[in-house]
């Protein structure tokens, strides 16, 4: 059951056009990625969706009521790109204002955050935020957006500009949420993070969704799994066009044929024994995230159904 | 009434009991944060530096009310013997320090004369008095000293009188004194008369002093008092040292000039509670100043997204960041009342001056794109309002055009003089208004896509005004909204402007008054146009146009209470707000329909342009301000 549903959202500023139809739906527990280049409209879809910012057209329901609803915003985390935290207040109190304003009770305010504190592995928790680390002001951030225990969470750019061992602290930690029954919407530019914990993606480019489905889906429709034909370079690999193969390179004294499927695997072998030669090496290659958006951003705004 | 319709009414009641409940519960929730996390911005060197200045501020005010400067404490001295009875004037008179005869007179080899005093070369004296009772004076200040002390014995001998437990005895001819409002338009002609006639001529030959009139006739009064009366004041001015020629002021005694007499009463400029009133106003820079960063905190650092997607709307959080700074204000203006012993009605008169300086910087912190233009922001804030409340404040008791300003009714009540609800409407109905439009024009831009955007001032305000902005109608509604900005503008010209040559201030105001109101009629149909809420066609001008210039209409007639408290009476009154009606019912009727006309057609003028970009704008404005400023020349020039 979809407990986030966008249709048909957009968003204009005065002639520029930030977000341009975009649809898309998110079960309950899913971890959905959304991703694509600087300007690509990640953030105001992103904002959209928590309420911030008024769609030009479209709609959006989150947790069964349309953003900007205090009932929606009750039942949603929202993790801003950058921590604009109240830097002259302690972990604490800052934790403990906004669990006020969410209504949550002191008692279970308490606790909760104290949970938080500890999944995130967060000391010195009196201390003034403004004297915190980098690291340390995210994880704030993190458990107040935790605070009114939220159905959905909205984590743009969580790790960013974060040391290696919080960033993989912090993906670790989001795959926990995940695991908690939590919906997360996660936007991220390293791509390894979004592969590695999203269940389903959305790549942006432009304002417009231009790839969406899980991560096979969305290989599958960019040129999916390639394998990789290693033959010898005795004369007989004038091969070119007669079985298929993407690309024919020589590089070492063999012949490399890169093919889309196994039946392109066997005609080159086929074509490359009857000719007089040996097939050396089959290697599978799979295209990373990265490489399905780096060809994706380069490609005109138009979606390619996964 | 079925019962099930009241109990649907009683059901509606108590879920608005418990959405207000909610308001109330949540904005106290961020007002009692905002305290501790200001509190906590705030360190104990800065906190100890704020406590000093206030009361460094607050010693000198009440000081400076109470006590004067204390610049002319004992600028003269006076040679007087102890057994004189000029001994006390000069001991009670704070501009005197008495010293003996013997310390400056000069050695006589001999007895000591009755009527004349040698004095020393070395001697500082600048008055003297003889052990006959003879007055005269010495040195470059001898003549300004002498009419001083001249001034000094009649405040003495007028206290003994007041000592006096036989009034009638004291005082055998009593004088009623009845101040009358001037006319401006005589004074002119009549000034050098008035206060001769009035004043200076009748008691200068009863009392044979004159006196200083009521200040209406100007130098006319000091010639027709003073001078004449008192007599050989400047006779033998001794000047320098050597034998002082004392001239002949009969038995000394002051009892001709009868204390209080016209002459002796100074005019009614109630000074001390001026500055008293103008204490109210001090704090209020001060406080919006914090105020004006702590909004601004919220945008420059981004902090205010994160309330911003809570469940807390945005009329809660900006009500829950001001409370604490106007209850620290009302705490302000309460303590300050109880200092000066002013009643309720200074309190009440004091609140819309906060209210509207934190408006004002409220918008201002919105618009603002940096601390640095923040800073401009409220210091032009400061200037503005400061003026707007403080000038027309000081003609209180003289002219109602005093009535402007809510600081009046401070001086009002600090004089224990009545004010009626119809004067406080006056002078605090446009500041309640404006302190109203503003924050609900600083509450359209407190969202995430304008409050964070670099954008300039003049576009912001364009983007506030858009923001409220829902269909034609809101044009017709803004078009009111916008008056107690016309009228406050258009007062405080006035003010600025009706204590200049008439030539001058009447033209400047037709034309002021005239812009003010155009911009209030066009701004925000040039804001929809801007920002695309509506078609720019030359139909949807006009309807526009029309409905702007109807709804100024409409609310330019409550401005109609000017007509109550005596403005356009005033010559650049008028020119502000058109001069007093007549009693004739077609003339009634014209001047009830000609400026629905007026404010159409102009409206319209300007929504043409407007609906062609910046500079169609800016021309439209332009012609309607002109055709609104030669409408007005036009019945001033009519009705006179």
């Amino acid at each position: 059951m979809a407990i986030l549903e966008v249709h048909d959202l957009r968003k204009e500023y005065g002639g520029f056009t930030a977000v341009e139809g975009s649809s898309f739906e998110i079960e309950r527990g899913e971890v959905f990625g959304v991703v694509g280049p600087n300007g690509a409209g990640k953030t105001t879809t992103l904002k959209m969706l928590a309420g911030l910012i008024e769609p030009t057209g479209g709609t959006a329901v989150v947790a069964g009521h349309t953003p900007g609803e205090p009932a929606m915003q009750r039942r949603l985390g929202f993790l801003p790109e950058e921590s604009p935290l109240y830097e002259e207040m302690t972990a604490i109190d800052y934790l403990e204002f906004f669990a006020d304003l969410y209504d949550v009770p002191a008692d279970v305010a308490r606790e909760r955050i104290h949970d938080s504190l500890e999944r995130l592995d967060l000391e010195h928790r009196d201390r003034r935020i403004g004297n915190m680390s980098k690291g340390m002001q995210r994880k704030v951030a993190i458990a107040r957006a935790l605070v009114n225990d939220p159905d959905v969470l909205i984590f743009d750019e969580p790790a960013s500009g974060l040391d290696p061992l919080t960033t993989n602290y912090i993906i670790e930690f989001t795959r926990e949420l995940s695991e908690d029954g939590k919906t997360i919407v996660f936007s991220a530019h390293n791509l390894f993070h979004v592969e590695s914990i999203c269940d389903r993606i959305v790549i942006m480019n432009d304002g417009r969704i231009v790839a969406r489905g899980t991560l096979e889906e969305i290989r599958d429709a960019h040129g999916g799994t390639e394998y990789h034909v290693y033959a010898t370079d005795d004369g007989s690999a004038g091969l070119d066009g007669t079985a298929g193969p993407l690309e024919v390179t020589r590089e070492n004294g063999q012949v490399r044929h890169v093919v889309a499927d196994m039946a392109a695997v066997d005609a080159v072998r086929d074509a490359v024994e009857a000719a007089g030669g040996r097939v050396t090496d089959i290697q599978t290659e799979t295209p990373s995230l990265e490489e399905i958006f780096l060809e994706v951003a380069s490609e005109p705004a138009e979606e390619s159904e996964a | 009434m079925s019962d099930g319709r009241l109990r649907g009414i009683v059901a509606r009641l108590r879920l608005f009991g418990r959405h207000l409940r909610g308001v109330a519960t949540r904005t106290a929730r961020i007002a009692r944060w905002e305290v501790s996390r200001s509190v906590g911005t705030v360190d104990r060197k800065t906190a100890l530096v704020l406590v000093v200045m206030a009361l460094a501020i607050s010693t000198t005010g009440f000081t400076a009310a109470g006590d004067g400067l204390g610049l002319e404490r004992e600028i003269y001295v006076v040679g007087v013997d102890e057994d004189s009875r000029y001994h006390d004037v000069a001991v009670d008179s704070e501009q005197f320090r008495p010293v003996s005869l013997s310390e400056i007179e000069a050695e006589s080899g001999g007895d000591a004369n009755a009527d004349s005093v040698t004095i020393r070369g070395d001697a500082s004296v600048d008055v003297v008095v003889t052990r006959d009772g003879r007055i005269g004076h010495t040195g470059d200040n001898g003549e300004a000293a002498y009419d001083t002390f001249r001034g000094a014995v009649e405040e003495y001998n007028a206290k003994l009188m007041d000592a006096e437990d036989d009034q009638s005895a004291a005082y055998p001819v009593l004088v009623s004194l009845e101040y009358q409002q001037r006319d401006l338009a005589g004074s002119s002609e009549s000034g050098a008369n008035d206060g001769g006639e009035t004043d200076g001529s009748e008691t200068g030959t009863e009392d044979g002093t004159g006196g200083g009139g009521d200040g209406a006739g100007g130098g006319a009064d000091r010639s027709g008092g003073d001078e004449p009366a008192t007599g050989g004041g400047t006779d033998g001015t001794g000047g320098g040292d050597g034998p002082l020629q004392v001239p002949n002021v009969g038995d000394g005694s002051t009892a001709s000039t009868a204390p209080g007499t016209p002459g002796s009463i100074a005019p009614p400029f109630p000074f001390q509670s001026l500055v008293l009133a103008f204490l109210f106003v001090v704090p209020m820079n001060f406080v919006i100043q914090a105020y004006g960063s702590t909004i601004m905190d919220e945008r420059v650092k981004r902090r205010g997204e994160l309330l911003l997607v809570s469940p807390v709307s945005r009329y809660e959080i900006v009500a829950g960041k001001t409370l604490p700074y106007l209850l620290g204000l009302i705490g302000i203006v309460v303590a300050i009342t109880i200092a000066i012993r002013g009643g309720p009605i200074a309190v009440a008169a004091a609140l819309p001056i906060a209210l509207l300086f934190l408006a004002a910087t409220f918008a201002g912190a919105m618009l603002a794109r940096s601390f640095k233009e923040l800073t401009f922001v409220t210091v032009t804030i400061s200037v503005v309002l400061t003026t707007y409340t403080f000038i027309p404040a000081i003609f209180t008791d003289v002219h109602s055009i005093a009535l402007i300003s809510p600081l009046t009714l401070v001086v009002t009540d600090l004089q224990d003089g009545s004010i009626r609800l119809g004067e406080y409407l006056f002078s605090t109905g446009p500041f309640y208004l404006c302190a109203a439009v503003l924050f609900l024009l600083g509450i359209g831009v407190y969202r995430e896509e304008d409050m964070f955007a670099q954008k300039p001032i003049p576009t912001k305000v364009v983007d506030a005004i858009a923001s409220r902005i829902r269909g034609r109608r809101s044009v017709f509604v803004l078009s009111i909204l916008f008056i107690p900005f016309v009228f406050a503008g258009q007062l405080l010209a006035v003010a600025l402007l009706f204590a200049l040559p008439e030539s001058f201030a009447v033209p400047v105001i037709i034309v002021v008054a005239a812009a003010l109101e155009e911009v209030a009629k066009s701004v925000h149909v040039y804001a929809g146009f801007a920002r695309s809420r509506f078609d720019a066609t030359l139909r949807t001008a006009a309807v526009l146009g029309a409905l702007s210039g109807t709804g100024f209409f409409v609310g330019e007639k409550v401005t109609h209470v000017v007509q109550f408290v005596g403005l356009p009476d005033l010559s650049v009154g008028a020119a502000a707000f058109g001069p007093a009606v007549s009693s004739d019912p077609l003339i009634l009727v014209a001047v009830f329909l000609a400026p629905l006309a007026l404010h159409v057609a102009t409206a319209v003028c300007s929504a043409v342009g407007a609906s062609r970009g910046r500079t169609g704008y800016a021309a439209g404005f332009l012609a309607a301000t002109l055709v609104h400023a030669a409408y007005n020349l036009g019945v001033i020039l009519l009705v006179a």
